[in-house]
């Protein structure tokens, strides 16, 4: 009964943060023009996909998508978590891909979520589980999530073209998150690492570690980097390598860096990029990496580039108190969130430059999201 | 120690009481001293503090009291003590420890969470809802309090009335309507509930519903007030019924709570001194949050207006409408953005929200006490009070008549200036528009202000004789003549200053024409400093306006120009300052300027991101602006910049148009870390480099982002207080009490208010939105013009915000009793209306309650005395929320309205509503131990669904569904040529059956929650009317006059069971034959005669005969005596029959008298409300 109010979009950009956003506040979208000038007009398959993810997580959702894929109805349902969910991920995107809105997404559930993802666990494009379990981990705690059942538990790795990785996330909710004043970024205290091979040689870890550590060792001694070497059925289907670098700073703060170098997948037509990673011997990715990492310290802030998106979701979804936070650079996909924010919860971020560390400072009111779907005793 | 505990609670109990007014008989002739006082006008509570000082206590005061009080009881129990200490000793350690936990256990008990108070500055009027039964005297209380606050007399009670009642207090005062409806959406925004209750009536069924009510949407603060209290003759009576109806009222809320007495009235008024007192005790309530308002914010109407063009109207009188609703913000901050629900109306969004200033503000502060009488303002636009009404852009004065007096037009002209007063005379020139304006100029020695008034009329300035100065103010409009006028600066600065404060103001008030009041920081500044700002000023505000208008120019045009413009000016005016170096009051507007463009550049961040257009272009341009900021840019890049983005902004729109989805999109740019000048650059970022440099590093920031505010110190110890605790909380957060929780809280609001304090105005309210306690106006577009039309200020208006997702359909589920004075039980899918935070709608709820394993079992009705589950269609409400359900709307109904109370437990739409059914099959054919069952199923699908399940005959013969029976199988019996019928099964038994067996099935079946609901549309309908939805089915049948369907095989009939007939056991002979004698049927051949005992006839004795005759005679007696008894009976119960039917006859006619009585009053009511239509 009643006329649902569609919010009308365009394009298919955001579609991670759109979904998301729809579901928690409740707003059913309509999103046209999915590349309807394309070669391939429509939904990709990992779009498809992520839509599936929504749709088994929360209960009486409805999606719609029309023939060819250049227009789909999203009308979220309640977020309903459990335990022994399944989802294939596919191939075309990295399971970081689904996690990143996957982790908020389980908070404001109605049980713990406990999902087994298959598919890419470390690609170049989306950040590596490991990663995840290292950076964006602590930075849900920060905002008053409980640290038992968080976890995420990697068990086969999978990388591209052909995957075949699988990891369990766990989730807990939470009644509403916490604000944060988090400006400190502190000083690095250690860096920490962990690389990986699948169906490649153990070799190839130890000249990436040597390399990353070359550069390190002007600055710090306190790195380690973990090996994770994987065969036979826990490594997947495709040959690949790995490293993912995380600096710790004495204030808490976690800021990472990471790449995978494998073969490029046949269907993605001209990514270049990934063919010259390809190329990539192992020192290189080492050098790369650690360089990159460093790059991310200078930048500042208490998070690296790349979970600017997910730290400003975070602070929109707090309570009504001031967050007050530091970045390095605002990257556009920071920025796409926070424009996104505006959209749905009606939080505006105050930002200001800091020029004296060329950082920027953001401050805003959260929206006071409650868990509606929890169940009250 | 538990002795002194038990021994305090004990001397409280006392206290108590005597304070109360005796309840108890040993304080007697305590009691009866209050009572006198009582007698005399004064309500019982207030008796004790009317004999202490008039002004209000100071809250030290009054602890101070208390504890002398209870250190003179202590003192006294200390004595008895001493006296007989073994009195108060324990008998036994189980008691001790007895009272000891329980003393803990109510310890316990008081602590509870405290809520977060996020309201900041001064919070909006309190609302005192006055609420009773009809002729109770409402309006008259209403009236009454407004007149003891500001003195002046209410001709009527319209709408909310808001009064200043204190220094730091404003109270807003409604009169409850009466029906129903207006109830519910009373307790929603009371802070304070007034119950009248009348005194000479006692308690109606109002204050009890009125009550439930307001428990379930929070329970604000109620206090209680008889009335009527004149009417009784007789103290002794009017003692006891006071004492009643206070107990009474403590049962349905708690022991001691406040009730208050009027004794009468005086004049038609209530007395002065009860008034005042009732005052006091408004004036001394503490609110505390109540959690469904302190997450949604809501705004009580107190003034309504139609915008609608008129054009449209006339058009059309039945077309949408736009109104405009003002009040005072509550609960919690408003968004722009956010949706509101009107009560009584529907769902809409805010087209239109702005702050007005206060109507009715507090009163500055100032050291004095009490409130003088300028200060005592109210405000209550319905009721045609406040001379001033506010709106966007204008503000009305509101002047009765004959308070007006127009001086005359025309004075002689040549007295102008002799025998007047300055201001006199300034003020008919005015009027007069006839002079010429240098004449006035020259003859005037106030040219000073003349000067200024009439720059105001701007058209006027096309005058050439006006003085050097005025050029000046001339530049501050232009902005073209600034070089011309710099020199004159310096020289003019003296006469600027003797002008005084006067001048200065009006020179700010010139300007506000042209633009904007962003001025003030400016005031100690030189006229010509203002006139660069002026023109600074402008020139931004032309351009965002221009890039406003013009759609071709794009955004990141406008902010870009922004930028450039800024810079430029700022750089030319350094350049200025050099110039001027020498003066002495420059360093405050230098500053002030610096601030400033650190200012825009911030906005500019913002408008980059928040900047109508997402393009990627502004996020290169911001990138740039990021590096490009701090080393000194050169003006030509932000050229260049603007030129690109002019090109290519298009492109590169549509690139981002589909860009992927990627967070990690970080070009690195591959410096060479190695190298020993590029890895130094980050050294102090790590613990090995210098730890001074990297705090300086840390502590610098800080402080540039505070804004280089004076409390910098203050704020940067806040914040690291604030860490500190932070982290403790998070890995410690279970061990906090509730003390260190209320620090932590109230330290986050502190750090809250310091936060929001640093940004301008503007920023915090695109942060946090509209402060609560504003007063604000909401435009709402195309509202249903019944909401006009109908608009009934008696009945107030409610609109509350919608949080997220509450607008969104679904299913919900509840947790829901009957209400033990509801006299019926509630039945499934019986529509109901309920009403759920803001909202009222009638929706068929399914009752249900849960099994043992899980399962939701439905119910037919709701269980009499326990919680059911209730599961409905509806918009959707946070867990938690309370819930009235009210089945019947009628005012003039006897019994108690509220049906039901019910809280949220969770919106779900997988949970099931299962029922039981019973599938009843019989036996068509039987073999062995299978059987084929009929009339269980209709199509041989239901069967394939049903393999496998259990089934039972009546006498308890287990059994199972195999399959569907085969054709030829089932129905060879039935004649040839017939389809053979379909749905009959096979099932095995654990034994035989017979064909008179009864088989069934017993399963769960789901049961369908109705998708049905109805907001209920009261405000769009006059409000006298009855709001009718869908009916119940009894109301159906009533209407109808439909009986009630009945299965014929549920009713009860009479059991008629035969004796059952035997056959006669035939035993075969062969059988007989081997049987052993004694179980062998013997043969007994029939008798022609009988026995002889039964033949002979016996003869009596003599003896033995008249003993005989005595033991009848005896018999004969005593059953006569039996039978005369019975007579008598029979005969007074039949008098008795008679009398009783007398009394009766009387009573019956009393009855009727009475209820004559009633329905002829009830009669006129109606007549009388019929009439007003």
């Amino acid at each position: 009964m009643g006329k649902v109010n569609y919010k009308k979009m365009k394009g298919s950009q955001n579609l991670r943060q759109r979904l998301l956003l729809s579901t928690l506040s409740g707003t059913p979208i309509l999103v046209e023009d999915i590349r309807a000038d394309d070669k391939f007009p429509g939904l990709r398959p990992h779009e498809v996909s992520l839509l599936r993810l929504f749709d088994r997580v929360t209960d009486d959702c409805v999606v719609e998508i029309n023939d060819t894929g250049t227009k789909f109805k999203y009308k979220p349902g309640v977020v309903m978590g459990g335990r022994r969910v399944a989802h294939d991920c596919g191939v075309s995107r990295a399971i970081g891909y689904f996690l990143e809105p996957l982790i908020v997404l389980g908070l404001f559930g109605k049980k713990p979520l406990e999902i087994r993802l298959k598919g890419i666990t470390n690609d170049s494009k989306d950040p590596c589980v490991d990663t995840f379990r290292s950076t964006t981990l602590p930075i849900l705690k920060r905002f008053g999530v409980p640290s038992e059942g968080l976890d995420l538990k990697i068990e086969s790795r999978g990388v591209p073209p052909l995957g075949g990785g699988e990891v369990v996330l766990s989730v807990p909710i939470v009644q509403a998150l916490s604000a944060v004043t988090w400006i400190d970024e502190g000083m690095v205290k250690r860096i920490r690492g962990w690389t990986f091979s699948a169906k490649v040689s153990s070799q190839f870890e130890i000249q990436m570690i040597h390399a990353a550590r070359g550069i390190f060792n002007n600055l710090l001694p306190d790195v380690h980097i973990f090996t994770d070497h994987k065969a036979g059925l826990q490594a997947g289907n495709s040959p690949g390598y790995g490293i993912s670098l995380v600096a710790e700073t004495n204030a808490g703060c976690c800021i990472s860096a990471d790449t995978t170098i494998s073969y490029a997948r046949g269907d993605d037509v001209g990514d270049m990029e990934d063919e010259k990673k390809e190329l990539k011997p192992p020192q290189d990715v080492g050098e790369d990496m650690a360089s990159a990492l460093l790059e991310e310290i200078e930048l500042g802030g208490v998070v690296d580039s790349s979970h600017q998106g997910l730290l400003f979701l975070l602070c929109a979804l707090c309570p009504p108190d001031i967050s007050k936070i530091r970045v390095g650079k605002l990257m556009p996909y920071g920025v796409e969130t926070l424009r996104q924010i505006k959209d749905f919860l009606g939080v505006e971020f105050n930002i200001k430059m800091d020029t004296s560390t060329k950082t920027v400072i953001l401050k805003c009111m959260g929206c006071g999201l409650k868990n509606l779907s929890r169940k009250s005793s | 120690m538990a002795a002194g505990s038990g021994g305090k609670d004990q001397s409280h109990k006392a206290h108590r009481s005597s304070q109360a007014g005796a309840s108890s008989k040993s304080h007697k002739a305590k009691a009866g001293r209050g009572k006198k006082r009582q007698r005399e006008g004064q309500g019982a509570v207030a008796s004790q503090e009317s004999d202490k000082p008039k002004q209000p206590l100071t809250k030290m005061e009054k602890v101070d009291r208390k504890k002398r009080r209870r250190l003179g009881e202590d003192s006294a129990l200390a004595e008895q003590k001493r006296q007989n200490p073994k009195a108060f000793a324990f008998t036994s350690s189980g008691k001790a420890k007895k009272m000891q936990s329980r003393a803990v256990e109510k310890e316990q008990r008081k602590l509870h969470i405290p809520s977060i108070d996020r309201t900041y500055g001064e919070p909006a009027p309190y609302v005192v809802v006055v609420q009773g039964p009809p002729k109770v005297g409402k309006s008259l209380l209403i009236k009454s309090l407004i007149k003891h606050y500001t003195k002046h007399n209410l001709p009527e009670v319209r709408g909310p009335i808001s009064v200043v009642s204190g220094k730091k207090r404003r109270v807003q005062f409604v009169e409850c309507p009466n029906d129903i409806n207006g109830m519910i959406d009373a307790a929603k925004y009371a802070d304070l509930a007034l119950l009248l209750i009348d005194g000479s009536y006692g308690f109606e069924m109002e204050t009890f519903e009125f009550l439930n009510i307001l428990q379930v949407h929070g329970f604000p603060k109620v206090m209680g007030v008889l009335t009527h209290l004149d009417q009784f003759k007789d103290a002794k009576k009017l003692k006891k019924t006071k004492e009643r109806l206070k107990h009474r009222f403590w049962t349905e809320i708690y022991d001691g709570a406040k009730l208050f007495y009027l004794s009468g009235l005086i004049h038609g008024k209530y007395p002065k001194r009860e008034v005042h007192n009732l005052a006091r005790f408004i004036s001394t309530k503490k609110f505390h949050p109540l959690s469904w308002r302190t997450s949604h914010p809501y705004v009580l109407v107190d003034r309504f207006e139609d915008v609608t063009p008129l054009e449209r109207v006339r058009e059309n009188s039945k077309c949408d409408r736009n109104v405009t609703v003002y009040g005072y913000l509550r609960g919690c901050n408003l968004k722009r953005e956010m949706k509101v629900h009107v009560a009584g109306v529907g769902d809409f969004s805010l087209s239109g929200v702005t702050a007005l200033p206060d109507p009715c503000p507090l009163p500055s502060a100032a050291k004095k006490k009490g409130l003088r009488d300028k200060e005592k303002l109210f405000y209550g636009p319905m009721s045609g009070l406040g001379d001033l009404l506010y709106d966007k852009d204008a503000v009305y004065i509101n002047i009765n008549d004959h308070f007006v007096q127009f001086s005359k037009a025309n004075d002689e002209e040549g007295e102008v200036g002799k025998n007047q007063d300055v201001g006199e005379a300034l003020v008919k020139s005015l009027q007069n528009t006839k002079y010429s304006l240098d004449e006035k100029l020259q003859e005037s020695f106030i040219s000073l202000f003349s000067r200024n008034k009439n720059l105001l009329p701007e058209h006027q300035g096309s005058n050439n004789k006006i003085e050097d100065h005025m050029i000046d103010m001339e530049a501050a409009k232009q902005g073209d003549l600034v070089e011309e006028t710099e020199p004159d600066g310096p020289t003019k600065s003296d006469t600027e200053d003797s002008d005084g404060s006067a001048s200065s103001d009006n020179n700010d008030a010139a300007p506000e024409k042209l633009a904007f009041t962003e001025h003030v920081e400016l005031h100690g500044g030189r006229l010509r400093r203002k006139a660069m700002f002026e023109n600074d000023y402008d020139d931004t505000e032309k351009d965002s306006l221009d890039g406003i208008e013009d759609d071709h120019d794009g955004d990141t045009k406008i902010s870009d120009d922004d930028v450039s413009s800024s810079d430029s000016d700022s750089s030319e005016e350094d350049g200025e300052v050099e110039k001027h170096d020498h003066m002495g009051n420059m360093s405050r507007w230098k500053e002030s300027l610096t601030e400033r463009t650190g200012l825009r550049k911030s906005t500019n961040l913002m408008q980059l991101v928040y900047g109508n257009s997402a393009s990627s272009m502004e996020l290169r341009a911001q990138e740039k602006l990021d590096t490009i900021d701090n080393v000194d840019s050169d003006e030509e890049d932000f050229f260049k910049l603007k030129g690109e983005g002019d090109k290519k902004q298009k492109g590169q729109n549509d690139a981002y148009f589909d860009a992927e989805d990627c967070s990690k999109c970080m070009k690195y740019t591959g410096q060479n870390w190695k190298e020993v000048n590029i890895y130094e650059r980050i050294r102090d970022r790590f613990v090995t480099g210098n730890w001074s440099n990297a705090a300086r590093r840390n502590e610098l920031s800080v402080g540039d982002a505070e804004d280089e505010s004076s409390n910098d110190d203050d704020d940067a110890a806040v914040d690291g207080e604030f860490e500190d605790l932070e982290t403790g909380e998070k890995y410690g957060s279970t061990e906090t009490g509730p003390q260190e929780l209320k620090e932590e809280s109230e330290l986050l609001k502190q750090k809250n208010i310091a936060e929001l304090n640093e940004l301008d105005e503007e920023s915090r309210l695109a942060i946090e939105g509209f402060r609560t306690g504003t007063y604000m106006r909401l435009e709402i577009q195309n509202v249903p013009f019944e909401m006009v039309e109908h608009f009934d200020p008696y009945h107030p208006l409610l609109v509350g915000g919608i949080g997220f997702g509450e607008e969104n359909v679904g299913y919900m589920q509840v947790r829901l009793k009957r209400h033990r004075w509801n006299k019926k039980i509630l039945k499934t899918k019986d529509p109901i209306v309920l009403s759920i935070g803001w909202r009222r709608y009638q929706t068929t709820p399914v009752y249900a309650i849960e099994d043992r394993n899980g399962r939701h079992r439905m119910l037919k009705y709701t269980p009499e005395h326990m919680h059911c589950l209730a599961m409905f269609w509806g918009p959707l409400a946070p867990p938690n929320t309370g819930v009235v359900a009210v089945q019947n709307l009628s005012n003039n109904q006897a019994s108690f309205r509220i049906s039901a109370t019910a809280t949220v437990l969770e919106s779900n739409h997988a949970a099931k509503i299962m029922k039981k059914i019973k599938l009843v099959g019989y036996p068509c054919k039987i073999f062995k131990k299978t059987a084929l069952i009929t009339d269980m199923f209709t199509s041989d699908l239901e069967i394939a669904r049903f393999e496998g399940a259990a089934v039972r005959t009546v006498s308890g013969i287990r059994g199972q569904v195999k399959k569907a029976a085969k054709k030829e199988v089932g129905n060879h019996s039935n004649s040839k040529g017939v389809i053979p019928k379909e749905g009959i099964a096979r099932c095995t038994f654990e034994d035989k059956i017979l064909m008179s067996d009864i088989v069934f099935l017993r399963a769960w079946t789901q049961v369908d929650v109705p998708q049905f609901y109805n907001p209920l549309t009261t405000a769009l309908q006059p409000r006298e009317t009855i709001w009718h939805g869908m009916k119940t089915m009894a109301e159906l049948r009533r209407e109808h006059s439909l009986p009630l369907p009945t299965n014929k095989d549920s009713m009860y009939k009479p059991i008629e069971r035969f004796p059952r007939k035997f056959n006669k056991l035939v035993i075969s002979k062969q059988l007989q034959k081997d049987l052993p004698f004694e179980s062998k049927p013997k043969d007994i051949p029939n008798r022609r005669k009988p026995l002889l005992e039964r033949r002979r006839a016996v003869i009596m004795e003599g003896a033995e005969r008249q003993v005989h005759a005595l033991v009848q005679q005896l018999q004969f007696i005593k059953n006569e005596k039996v039978k005369k008894q019975k007579l008598t009976k029979e005969r007074k119960r039949k008098l008795h029959e008679v009398e009783e039917a007398k009394a009766e006859e009387v009573s019956k006619k009393r009855r009727r008298e009475e209820r004559r009585d009633r329905y002829r009053v009830e009669d006129k009511l109606k007549k009388k409300l019929r009439g007003r239509n």
